[in-house]
Parts: C-alpha cells; structure tokens; sequence
C-alpha cells in the first residue's frame, strides 16, 4: 500500500561511460514538496543523477519516475521540469523578461497571464524593475536571482539546482541559501538540490543524500546525517573529526569498552556503530570518531563540572581564535585531537594540563 | 618603529625618481628593439603595398586624351557610372559574391554544426578535411572544375544519365560554374569562422532550452542560430569580399561571358593598356566592397540581436 506519492522515484540506475561506471545502482525517493540535497565530493555522481532525472543522461540500467509517470526515455523537453545551473546560464542575448518569457512561450499561455506571471516571479526573487536589462548587465547574484526565477515560472513539477551558488562569493551565497530556502516552502515546489558544500547542504535540506564514487552512502535527515552517520565515509565527509583506535575489551548489549593503550579504556554506546559489518567481538581492531565540539575541556583537579564516562588527561598544544569559538588542539594518548570551546579560561595556555571529556554517546565506531 | 627623519625622506624621494626613471629607460630601450623587430615587415608593406597602392590612386585621377594629352581629372569615375557595360559588370560582380556567400552559408553552416556537436578526435579530423582544399593551388582546382563542368562532361553526363534533366544548362563560361569555383575555394572560411563561434557558445544554455520546453528545432532558432552570428558575419564578410575580388576563378571558369569587375580591370591594365582606367576600376572596387561590409556588419550589430557581438 502507499500512501505517500514520490515526486520522484528513481530505481537501479546505472550509468557506465567507457570503463567509467558514474553511476552504480542509485535508488532514491524524493517526497512531494520537500527540499532534497544531493551531497558528495567532487566526481561522485550528483551531476550525473540530476542529469539522469533531467533527461540529459541515457541511463544502461533503471527506471525513473516523475510523479508517478515512467519517463526513462522522454526527452527533456518534454519532462516540465525547472532547472538552474552552475553557470547560470542566461540566454545572453535576450532580455531579463525574454529570458523569463521563452518558457511560457513555448507553453503557448496567453500573453496578458504571461506578463502577469513574469511580474510575479520576478518579485518572488527580489528583481522588480530590471526586466529590460540584458544578463552582461548584471551581477552574478543578480543572474542567478534571474536564473531561478525562469525555473520558476514556467511552475515545473520540479526545481532541479546544480550548484546555484558555487560561483559566488560567500556572503552572497549565505544570503542567496537562505533566499532558496524561502522560495521553496514559499511555492511548495518539489527541490533537488546539488552541492558539495556540507554547510549549504545542512542548513538547507529537508533530507540529505550523500553520494560517494556512484552510489548513494546515506538518505536522512540534516540531524541524522550529522548525529548518526552510517558509515566511516559520511562521517568523516560532514564535518570535521577526530580519530582514535584501540582493540573491543568487552562487548555488552548497551555499551562497548575499547582499549586504546595499556590501561587506557574508553566507553562507547553499542548503537554508534558504523559500516557494513556490526557484530564485535573481543579483541577486534576498531577505530573511533568524535566530533570537536563534543569534547569538552575541563580544569584539572576544578570541581566536577559535569559528569562524563570519558574522562583523560591531556595537553594543550595550539590554540586558535575564530572568533565565534576557540580551536584548541591537545595531546591525548600521543595523538593531537581537535576541541571546539565556545570559551577559554585564563590559564590553558600552551603546554597546561587539563582534562578533556566525552560522553559515550557522541563517539562512533567501526571496523578497520 | 622609528619615525623617518627629514634626510630619509629625501633619500626615498631620490630613489624612487631613479627607480621610475630607470624604468622609463628600459622601455625606451624596449620599444628600440620592438621597432627594430618590426622594420623590416612594415618597410615591405610600405614599399611594396601602401606606396604602389597611393600611386594607384594618384593614377585613377589622371585622364588621358590621344597619344600625349594627360591631365587631372575625375573623368574615369564619370567614365565607370556612365557606362552600362562597366555598370552591368559591377552588377554581376555583386550578384556573384552575394551568390557564392548564400551558397557557402548553406553549404557550410550544416558542416560547422557538426563539427560542433562531435567528439574532439573526429572535430580535429573534420578540420583537417575542411581546410584540405586550401592546400591545393587555386589554378589547379579550378582545371579540376574545369574537366568536370565542359559541355557534356562528367557532370552533364551524370545529370543526364539520372534522368533529372536531357538539356543541362551550361555551366562552364556562365555565372553558375563560377559560383561553384568561387563556393568550392571559400568555403573552409565561411565554415571555420561559423564553427568557431559554435564552439564558444556554453553547451549548457541549449540544456537550459530544453528544460524550458525547447525542441532541437526551436533550440536551434531561438538559441544557436542567433549565438553564433558573429560567426556567420565574419564568414559573410570574408567570402564576400574575397569574392568581389577573385580574379583567377572567374577568369577561368567564366571566360569572357562573365566580365566580373577585377577580370574587367585586368583586361584594361594589361591588354589594352589603360592603366589609369583600371586603377579607378579597382578603387571602385575597392570601395563598393567596403560600403558594403560595413553597411552589412553595422545593420547586424544594430539588430535585434547587438548583445551577441560584445
Ligand atoms: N561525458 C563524460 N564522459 C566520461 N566521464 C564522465 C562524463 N561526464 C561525467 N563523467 C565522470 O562521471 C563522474 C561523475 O560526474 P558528475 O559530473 O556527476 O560529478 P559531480 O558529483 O557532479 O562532481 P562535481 O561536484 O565536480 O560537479 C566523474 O568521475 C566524471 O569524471
Ligand atoms: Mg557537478
């Protein structure tokens, strides 16, 4: 039974270019109405698949669906879809308004809703009174402003976005996300949205596909993706990490203890585990992953702060300002590690002593 | 840091005048070399090109009368404009190049747009076979042309034998075999400089036409065809004005049924020694074209379509 209709579905797609395979099996649902990132480093296949569900890419293997219509073989232009790319993309020897007109004109609409629709796209996007400009006569948030109101106003089943905001600077792309984000919920149409930016991605997405070498690592929300990452891939790609390993000491059903060193033990929550393979057994080499910000500083021999499993003696080595918060890299175990503290007390200086916690539940495992 | 004293001052002063005034040096010595590097080409043009073109145009303002009477005049221009033969030639000289420019942009735009469209190995093939004929001679080809297109040659034959006509019209020493040569030589022009402004347009602004609902067809009218219009006017203007100055192809392949204007000015300089005449029929010539292509790139630049060319 269903009960939720995909916008989009796309089943076993496979896509070999030469002896390149780009793409490996990719299954995805996108639900009606929602805003979903495709994330991944560069080559990874996000182009591809967005090509795929564009119509630019004939596919060897799979299925696509739009709206529950099969459309595997239908050219694109005959899909009604939106789409903005990379490089903008205006036709640069039409006008902002022709610009925005050539869809509807092709949709045959009548030319008194034509003017009405343009006029209303263009406000959604902030760009009232600059329809007689040519693109060259614009700045590139201005083009890609335009950009997305071409998509637009055709009212596609679909917004598709191929890194919109890679070619601009970064304060405009942090104005420009939010502006998206608006616009989506705004007219509720369907996003895919393409980055490499893991930021932009989490910030922006209602769900998160991150991609790697042609197959998809992990759908989730922006929190699951960050909090709970599936595998030794996602983590590391999102956000930065800190890296420890050590042999399983004992396994119960709650918690796993991992040696790192003679007498040096640490406590991790069994459902951290990450990767293909999750059953441990004693002696199994392991390797652990924490994020900055969830290691905590304390003073040595202060009065217990708070109260951690966790719990080890360290040095500072370097401190770094960055204004929101200091960047503070101790030596734990013989190995440099990485804290993210939103302040500092006069004494950690270089070389001080302190003490450094975590809780079980913020670290994550997996085989080597 | 310690303040600059006064003397210090004037020590930076002192120094970076002499900075600046060894670089002024140095570029002096920079543009000696460039000239040096450049003379000996700009004394050939000068020599061979600009004073004999002066001395042409000192010649076209020189009427003569009888053996001895020589004197100022612009009667050979009066001459040219009253005459209807030399009109009609100007007339056939303009309504040839038009021709061949129509037939090598219709010929030449298909191939360009193929070598567009293909894989980086097969353009650098095609641009191999596009610019093939520019290896060979021209008098050479046009003997080529010239065995094919002879009244019940290859080509009449063909046509005849296909059953498309009994009676083919001439081709050789008429207006049509002279389009040919003249298409045949300049086409790797027109078909060049079309392809290259095909190259320069972003593959991406096709996709964005067709996810706006564009099929090839309306794509290609509302996008490629108006893009690459600085391609299809620098071929335009090249072929063009080649061939209002083609003197060997329609000497060849027209004979004397196809006066064109620079065969004309030869006839008058050469053979009937009228050397004062023929040089105003080559200023004519001269300047005819150059109305042309600019009235031509200035109506294209000014069209609709003027953002295409900055
Ligand atoms: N036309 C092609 N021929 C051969 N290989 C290709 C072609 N197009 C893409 N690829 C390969 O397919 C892989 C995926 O490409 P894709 O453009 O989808 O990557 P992407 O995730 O969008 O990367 P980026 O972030 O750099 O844009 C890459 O390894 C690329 O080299
Ligand atoms: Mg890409």
């Amino acid at each position: 039974m269903q009960t939720v209709v995909n916008d989009v579905e796309i089943r076993g797609v496979y896509k070999q270019i030469g002896k390149n395979v780009i793409l490996n099996g990719i299954d995805l649902q996108v639900k009606q109405g929602e805003l979903l990132t495709l994330l991944g480093p560069s080559g990874c296949g996000k182009t591809s698949t967005l090509n795929v569900i564009a119509g630019f890419l004939d596919i060897d293997k799979g299925e696509v669906f739009i709206k529950g219509k099969k459309v595997t073989h239908i050219p694109p232009y005959k899909r009604g879809l939106g789409m903005v790319f990379q490089t903008y993309s205006l036709f640069p020897h039409m006008t902002v308004y022709e610009n925005l007109d050539f869809g509807l004109s092709l949709r045959k609409v009548p030319k008194e809703e034509r003017k009405k629709r343009i006029e209303q796209a263009l406000d959604l996007v902030k760009m009232v009174g600059l329809e007689n400009r040519y693109p060259r006569q614009l700045s590139g948030g201005q083009r890609q402003r335009v950009a997305i109101a071409r998509a637009l106003v055709v009212q596609p089943m679909l917004l598709l976005l191929d890194e919109p905001l890679s070619n601009l600077d970064a304060k405009l792309r942090y104005e420009l996300r939010a502006e998206i984000k608006r616009l989506q919920k705004e007219v509720g149409v369907t996003t895919i949205f393409v980055t490499h930016d893991q930021e932009e991605a989490l910030s922006l997405s209602d769900r998160i596909v991150v991609m790697n070498k042609g197959i998809i690592e992990q759908v989730g929300t922006p929190t699951e993706i960050y909090e709970h990452p599936c595998t030794e891939f996602v983590f590391q790609f999102i956000g930065k990490s800190n890296q420890l390993e050590g042999k399983v000491k004992t396994v119960d059903g709650r918690m796993v203890c991992i040696e790192l060193e003679e007498g040096v033990q640490v406590l991790v929550e069994s459902k951290n585990m990450m990767g293909p393979e999750r059953s441990y057994s004693i002696g199994d080499e392991v390797k652990l992953y924490i994020r900055p910000e969830k290691l905590t500083i304390q003073e040595q021999e202060s009065e217990p702060e708070i109260f951690y499993y966790n719990k080890y003696n360290a040095s500072i080595v370097q401190m770094n300002y960055l204004g929101s918060a200091w960047e503070i890299e101790l030596l734990l175990f013989g190995k440099r590690v990485q804290v993210l503290q939103a302040f500092v007390k006069s004494d950690w200086k270089i070389g001080a002593e302190v003490t450094v916690g975590w809780n079980p539940s913020d670290m994550m495992i997996v085989k080597k | 840091m310690e303040p600059v004293r006064y003397d210090d001052r004037q020590k930076i002063v002192r120094l970076s005048t002499e900075i600046v005034t060894a670089r002024r040096k140095r570029n002096w010595r920079k543009y000696i070399y460039c000239g040096l590097l450049l003379f000996p080409l700009v004394a050939l043009i000068f020599g061979f090109f600009v004073i004999p073109m002066l001395y042409i145009l000192y010649l076209s303002f020189i009427e003569t009368k009888g053996e001895t009477n020589a004197f100022y005049s612009i009667g050979n221009y009066v001459h040219f404009f009253t005459d209807s033969y030399y009109l009609h030639s100007l007339w056939l000289t303009i309504k040839i190049s038009l021709y061949t420019v129509v037939v090598s942009l219709l010929l030449g735009y298909p191939v360009a747009l193929t070598m567009a469209k293909c894989s980086p190995r097969v353009r650098g093939l095609l641009t191999l076979l596009v610019a093939s004929p520019l290896l060979i001679s021209v008098v050479v080809r046009n003997f080529g042309w010239y065995l094919l297109l002879l009244p019940n040659g290859t080509v009449h034959q063909l046509l005849i034998s296909l059953g498309i006509t009994t009676s083919p019209p001439k081709l050789l020493f008429s207006e049509i075999g002279v389009v040919i040569g003249l298409s045949n030589a300049y086409l790797p022009f027109m078909i060049l400089s079309i392809a290259t402004s095909l190259y320069n347009i972003d593959p991406s602004l096709e996709k964005a036409a067709a996810i706006l609902g564009a099929g090839p067809l309306r794509s290609f009218w509302s996008v490629t065809l108006p893009l690459s219009l600085p391609g299809i006017v620098s071929g335009v203007v090249l072929v063009f004005s080649m061939s209002m100055s083609a003197y060997v192809t329609p000497a060849l392949m027209g004979g004397a049924n196809v006066p064109m204007l620079p065969v004309v000015a030869y006839d008058q300089i050469i053979n009937l020694l009228r050397w004062t005449y023929g040089s105003a029929i080559s200023y004519i010539l001269l300047g005819i074209t150059l109305i042309m292509v600019t009235i031509f790139t200035r109506m294209m630049e000014k069209g609709r379509y003027r953002e295409v060319f900055r």
